[in-house]
């Protein structure tokens, strides 16, 4: 029973960070209505700035951390501006192309750093010894994860909830035409959307990264399982971000704790949320609490 | 009584007929078949090695791949970031037989053209079940329906043992009327064959998109309301397009079996999808032509990148991977360049250069 619970808890560690990720890009969708291909990129990119803060300037990593989110913030705001703001208007699927490219771009990007070949991990900052409880242990490093993280939800769900900024991206995610004739500019949220989904996806990145250790494969798979997540919980609701990843990070470790090494199965975790998107595109298009457009073509 | 069929200066069409016809004047269809015997005939006068035709015939079997993913992304309007993997369901069928019979059984020597036809058909029943949910969904959805079938099919491909887990499979060299093709004629047989099929399907294309059948794909892309109170089934519309797509792209990968007599998991990663979403756009999306410009491009370009990584590891020795850096990067700028500054690709180079010789001497 105590193996249960162990993968109920790392479960819910890697999910609560597919939540944290899920929503960066939900929040893309939402206000633009584009599928931001490139979102493991920003993953990866902000989990490296974290990693050349921390130990290449010698930043304690704290304060590393915050800047990272900063800096993404800002890359994420200029990726919108340079890239995207001049297809506003074009087809939808030229935009989504655009983030192809940009997840391309930004694969070369890093491939050219040190960070593209070789495997690095953060210098350990948190007692080694793991907290037991009742036979179920959790390491420091998972436990002040699932810490920010929850901190990180809880602070993005009172932003769109209370704060004028993000009362004004649920607006536009609600009615462009409308918002507008309200005052509220589109490409300024547009570009503010991106800078959270930066932000968000850098604490994202950063957490794994301390997590698994930093090997670009890895974050790079970690980036599109992202995609399932979302599916699964409904592309435009963050709440279904939330629970999806948890759900997902759950079915994962069962998956690679029940599963594997029986019936000559092996690596199942990495696969299995791809078969869950294909089901659930099939019999449940609008995922867990996606919005249902009465629409069928 | 129509206008001069030699020399039109503009488009002078009385009859819907005239406007469907594949070729304008006669000049057009004169050139055409110029340059269809030029491109049968050049090997007789010039020998290439061996080196320089597997680029050329690397250019026709992405073509092949490319007409596929163009109808489906370019006229149909349903992003596939998987299309590599339709390519490799093609070529791993063909290794799925080699597993089997044995990589020299007489099913994968004399009897190619049909072993073609099956890897093409396996790829036709994939896309199809890829791309049903389209029968619930906008295109948005789909794109995660191929991504997912690209991420599936690696896993396949790399856990089962069947297919010896991503290593190369081996496919044993054909015959033809003359006998076995041999190591110094292989290329320039495949070069021949490959040249047979897109014409074909080159052909059958555009033919295809003259009729209701193709002209439907369009349809729905532009307004799948509008397609549907027309008495299309948008949904099925798009099953149908993603199981074309995935015919030619599974041809496509038998072709690529054949030709590197061999098929290993590393070429059809998720890496080839978006460079063959590359050459789609660069060629230019919706257009028949550009599957033919797409894929020289991005070929050629990926030849010069690779040697610039070349050059530049001379000079910087701890440059190692800059090969796989500046591939990604070159491609993802590509993309995007090409999305900002000309959307419809190369082919719209190709249909202003036409517009600027038809009224040569004269202009506007």
């Amino acid at each position: 029973m105590s193996y249960f619970f162990q993968l109920v808890i790392s479960g819910i560690v890697v999910g609560s960070i597919y939540a944290l990720s899920g929503l960066g890009f939900v929040l893309i969708y939402k206000s633009s209505r584009v599928l931001n291909i490139a979102h493991g990129q920003i993953i990866a990119a902000g989990a490296f700035i974290t990693y050349a803060l921390t130990v290449w300037a010698g930043i304690p990593i704290y304060i590393s951390f915050l800047l990272s989110l900063v800096i993404t913030f800002f890359l994420a705001m200029s990726v919108e501006r340079v890239f995207l703001r001049r297809l506003i208007g074009e087809p939808i699927i030229s935009v989504i192309m655009v983030t192809i490219g940009l997840m391309s771009i930004i694969d070369g990007l890093i491939y050219l750093t040190p960070f593209g070949s070789e495997n690095f991990s953060f210098p350990e900052f948190l007692p080694k010894t793991p907290l037991t409880v009742g036979g179920v242990s959790i390491s420091w490093t998972q436990l002040v994860g699932v810490i920010i993280t929850a901190i990180l939800i809880a602070g993005f769900s009172w932003f769109f909830k209370k704060s004028t900024v993000g009362i004004s991206m649920r607006a536009v995610s609600d009615d462009q035409l409308a918002s507008m004739s309200v005052g509220i500019s589109i490409p300024r949220v547009f570009g503010l959307a991106w800078a959270t989904a930066g932000l968000s996806a850098a604490a994202a990145g950063t957490i794994i990264g301390n997590i698994t250790g930093l090997n670009f494969d890895t974050l790079h798979a970690f980036g599109i399982t992202v995609f399932p997540v979302v599916i699964l919980g409904g592309l435009d609701s963050i709440f279904g971000a939330v629970v999806a990843g948890i759900i997902m990070g759950l079915i994962q470790q069962f998956a690679s704790g029940y599963l594997d090494g029986n019936w000559g199965l092996n690596g199942t975790a990495d696969v299995l949320p791809y078969i869950i998107l294909l089901v659930i595109l099939l019999f449940k298009p609008h995922g867990l609490f996606g919005t249902h457009e009465i629409e069928r073509v | 009584m129509s206008a001069n069929r030699w020399l039109a200066t503009g488009n002078f069409f009385t009859t819907y007929r005239e406007e469907n016809r594949i070729f304008q004047t006669h000049i057009d269809r004169l050139v055409f078949c110029a340059f269809l015997a030029s491109v049968f005939v050049w090997p007789l006068f010039i020998s290439v090695s061996n080196k320089y035709m597997l680029v050329i015939d690397n250019i026709l079997v992405a073509i092949v791949a490319i007409l596929g993913l163009n109808l489906v992304t370019g006229f149909a309007g349903l992003i596939s970031i998987g299309h590599a993997a339709f390519v490799g369901v093609g070529a791993y069928t063909i290794a799925s037989f080699s597993q089997v019979l044995g990589d020299s059984h007489v099913l994968i020597t004399h009897y190619w053209p049909l072993m073609l036809l099956a890897a093409g058909g396996m790829g036709a029943v994939f896309g199809a079940i890829v791309g049903l949910p389209a029968f619930r969904l906008k295109h948005l959805y789909l794109a995660m329906a191929t991504l997912s079938f690209q991420m599936i099919f690696q896993w396949v491909i790399n856990f089962m043992t069947f297919f010896n887990q991503g290593q190369t499979i081996f496919v044993g060299r054909v015959f033809w009327l003359t006998g076995k093709v041999g190591r110094r004629d292989h290329y320039l047989f495949w070069y021949y064959v490959i040249l047979a099929i897109i014409v074909i399907f080159g052909f059958g294309i555009r033919n295809l998109l003259r009729t209701k059948h193709g002209r439907c794909l369009a349809a729905v892309r532009d307004n799948d309301r509008a397609a549907d109170a027309m008495g299309m089934h948008p949904g099925f519309t798009k099953v149908y397009a993603f199981a074309l797509a995935g015919f030619l792209a599974g041809v496509a990968g038998g072709l690529h079996a054949y030709l590197y007599r061999g098929v290993g998991f590393e070429s059809f990663t998720l890496t080839q999808s978006i460079s063959q979403l590359a050459m789609a756009i660069v060629g230019g999306l919706g257009t028949l032509i550009g599957s033919f410009f797409g894929p020289i491009f991005i070929i050629l370009l990926d030849l010069q990148v690779e040697q610039l990584a070349n050059l530049a590891a001379n000079f910087l020795p701890s440059a190692g991977n800059l090969a796989t850096a500046l591939r990604p990067l070159s491609f993802g700028l590509v993309i995007v360049l090409f999305l900002m500054y000309e959307p419809r690709g190369i082919a719209n180079w190709w249909r202003i250069l036409r517009s600027y010789l038809k009224l040569w001497p004269f202009r506007y």
